[in-house]
């Protein structure tokens, strides 16, 4: 029996959901700011920014944005 | 591949060709800039008193937080994405645009730096035309 015709927009409906779900949460994962420092032997540390050397980085990182400007129209 | 030291002797000039070359290279660079052993810009992109300044305080807070010197710090921001390398006794800070290629990123800066220190323009990875 086919199913009635209200359930197939609903499916529609939050498929759509679903997916501009899913959009956001890969947005805010991509968007969301890292420092990560690598050593000599391969060693390498993450800071989060809420953290002291984090929050350091992120300002020490901030100058250098700002120094550097947008970037040169082609 | 043992890496060369830079000798202390890389003009402005080469420092300065290795720069555009490097901007040539990376359509999502900003900007960037290249220091000495002693922590002296040899070129940069634009202020390069800013440049060295901030490019000290980015590699001392990273000196310090992992009680060692560090050799590459990559730091995304949602304005942009900061890259720094130490190699061969120089280094070279690269400010882009928000997620270019971080590998990529590091490698040319790499590439350039060796080559510079080799007594190279930086542009070691570039096809010469007599190389048929």
């Amino acid at each position: 029996m086919p199913p009635k015709p209200h359930r197939v927009l609903l499916d529609r409906v939050s498929g759509y959901a679903d997916e501009a779900a899913a959009y956001m949460r890969r947005r805010r994962a991509s968007r969301r700011p890292f420092a990560r420092l690598y050593y000599k032997g391969g060693r390498a540390e993450d800071h989060a920014g809420d953290s002291a050397v984090g929050g350091e980085l992120f300002v020490a990182a901030g100058r250098l944005i700002e120094v550097a400007g947008k970037k040169p129209k082609q | 591949m043992a890496d060369v030291q830079a000798n202390g002797v890389i003009s402005g000039d080469a420092a300065e060709g290795a720069l555009a070359y490097l901007a040539e290279m990376s359509l999502d660079l900003r900007g960037a800039a290249i220091l000495g052993a002693d922590g002296a810009v040899l070129a940069a992109s634009d202020q390069p008193e800013r440049w060295r300044e901030d490019a000290a305080a980015l590699f001392e807070v990273a000196d310090r937080a992992g009680g060692e010197s560090v050799e590459q710090i990559h730091v995304g921001t949602e304005q942009g994405e900061v890259f720094a390398l130490r190699h061969a006794g120089l280094a070279a800070i690269a400010v882009t645009e928000r997620f270019a290629l971080a590998s990529l990123t590091f490698f040319d800066l790499r590439a350039l730096l060796r080559d510079l220190a080799a007594g190279g323009d930086g542009r070691a990875g570039e096809a010469r035309p007599d190389a048929a």
